[in-house]
């Protein structure tokens, strides 16, 4: 074997067999290190995987949405605004549609009660693929439901279940469906039904919509399209689908709350072990020291030493950390993580995402816990191992 | 067996692991998603969704998308936000 390679192997054999001796605090040291780079392995990983989920998912996004504005607030939306939009340019379809919140009182729960008129939708004479029963036809009192929806209303068996309108009145729907498993992530709180039944829940009268869906002819010109709606109908905001994708790019990251109290206790944890490390070594290394230096050992086998021990704790943990950061996405679907971003929800949607890990991230993460850590502690070794091997003894 | 090699093993174990979960993933997003992407696409422009259904308990949290960074806040003067998912989101930038 290569000379220079069996002495790095001898170091490690020492280095590894001097760990094990302390072996209560050193698993101590990795098993608080791999929490630490777990916490921040998982929030990363959950983030990333999130928004790639969400631009997969909503790649098919409406190219405009408009919802008229008034006093800082959305509200209805006259239809008599789809005949402003007449003279632009390069709109191929504008299309009205009602949807809104529905408070369960007895369970607690939000539903999104949506009404659209499928055959103006872009895909909506192939609903019925993503619904096990069909879609509920107009003015017909139908409904497709969400699982969660479906599960929380406890149906056991009964094709009906009445809503109130606002005057509490009851409107009753017929179930005609529930959405496929597989779209629990878009579907699991809505309740689908015709334009003119969303209507009469909401009681909204017929010359109003809740938004208006422009789609036009070259996804080129969304932005110049929605400057010109935006110059023609001035109480409005004017949505584009870039938007509505960059929206969930920027949305979940570090400067989030959480986020902001996941990474300062991650870093409050590393600096108390940084700190304990950098003020330097025990009697007891110090002693080991000087024995090695008489020993004849040379300060740079030292600081090899304690090298190739500082990368065996901080390369484990952080191979730990992030394995089990990643099986608790995968898994677990992030589970710790769940209470906070569900909050009071009542409707639980499945989060059966796959976790993306960039290199990106394993390097940010590498280099904020590891390095640091090998910069911790080969350091004070550096001072130990300079002095001479009788003052290290005394 | 030499300390070396333990350790060596115990890494090599954590590699093989990580490398199995990674292809494990890409296997389950060739087959598996396949379909599911198109159920997806057909959903989100069928009803003209512009959001993932994540936290149903306010509405900015379930349709952050189409909200203003302003309604969090709109409850009455002087509101402030309140909603435990509110915590995870970051506010959307221009």
């Amino acid at each position: 074997m290569n000379p220079a390679l069996e002495k790095h192997l001898n170091l490690l054999d020492y280095a590894l067999s001097s760990l094990w001796r302390r072996k209560l605090k050193n698993l101590g040291i990795i098993t608080v290190f791999a929490g630490v780079i777990f916490l921040v392995a998982s929030f990363q990983i959950l983030t990333s995987s999130l928004t790639s989920t969400a631009e997969t998912m909503l790649a098919k996004t409406p190219e405009i949405v408009i919802q008229k504005m008034s006093a800082g607030r959305q509200e209805s939306i006259p239809l008599s605004y789809l005949n402003r939009l007449d003279g632009v340019f390069g709109i191929r379809a504008a299309v009205p549609r009602i949807w809104g919140y529905y408070f369960d009182e007895t369970s607690g729960a939000n539903y999104t009660v949506m009404g659209v008129e499928r055959k103006a939708m872009p895909e909506g004479r192939r609903l019925e693929m993503a619904i096990e029963g069909s879609y509920p036809e107009a003015g017909q009192g139908g409904a497709a439901l969400g699982r969660e929806v479906a599960a929380n209303m406890k149906l056991a068996g009964r094709r009906t279940f009445s809503l109130f309108r606002p005057d509490l009145s009851l409107k009753t729907f017929r179930i005609t469906g529930i959405f496929a498993e597989s779209t629990d992530l878009l579907t699991a709180d809505l309740l689908v039904t015709g334009l003119d039944d969303a209507r009469d829940l909401f009681t909204i009268p017929d010359s109003l919509a809740t938004d208006l869906l422009v789609y036009v002819t070259n996804p080129n010109e969304i932005s110049t399209i929605a400057k010109k709606i935006a110059a023609r109908l001035p109480d409005t905001r004017v949505l584009t689908r870039p938007q509505i994708l960059k929206t969930y790019k920027v949305v979940f990251g570090w400067r989030s709350g959480f986020a902001s109290i996941c990474l300062l206790a991650a870093l409050a944890a590393f600096a108390i072990l940084a700190w304990d490390k950098a003020s330097g070594l025990s009697a007891e290394e110090k002693r080991e020291i000087g024995i090695l230096k008489v020993l004849g050992w040379q300060t740079t086998d030292i600081l090899t030493l304690r090298f190739w021990e500082s990368l065996a704790v901080a390369g484990l943990a952080f191979l730990i950390g992030c394995t089990t950061a990643y099986l608790h996405v995968l898994f677990l679907e992030g589970s710790l993580f769940r209470p906070v971003l569900l909050g009071w929800s009542v409707i639980h949607p499945s989060l059966k995402i796959l976790p993306v890990f960039a290199a990106g991230d394993v390097l940010l993460i590498f280099t904020l816990s590891v390095l640091p850590y090998l910069a911790a502690t080969v350091i004070p070794a550096w001072r130990c191992s300079t002095i001479s091997p009788d003052a290290a003894i005394k | 067996m030499r300390p070396a090699h333990s350790f060596g093993l115990i890494i090599c174990f954590l590699f093989v692991l990580d490398t199995a979960l990674y292809f494990h993933v890409r296997f389950r997003q060739e087959t598996g998603q396949r379909p599911t992407a198109h159920l997806n696409d057909i959903v989100t422009a069928g009803l003209g969704l512009t959001d993932l259904c994540l936290a149903t308990e306010a509405r900015y949290t379930r349709h952050p998308a189409v909200s203003d960074l302003t309604t969090p806040f709109m409850d009455h003067p002087g509101a402030i936000e309140h909603f435990p998912s509110g915590s995870f989101w970051a506010a959307p930038q221009d």
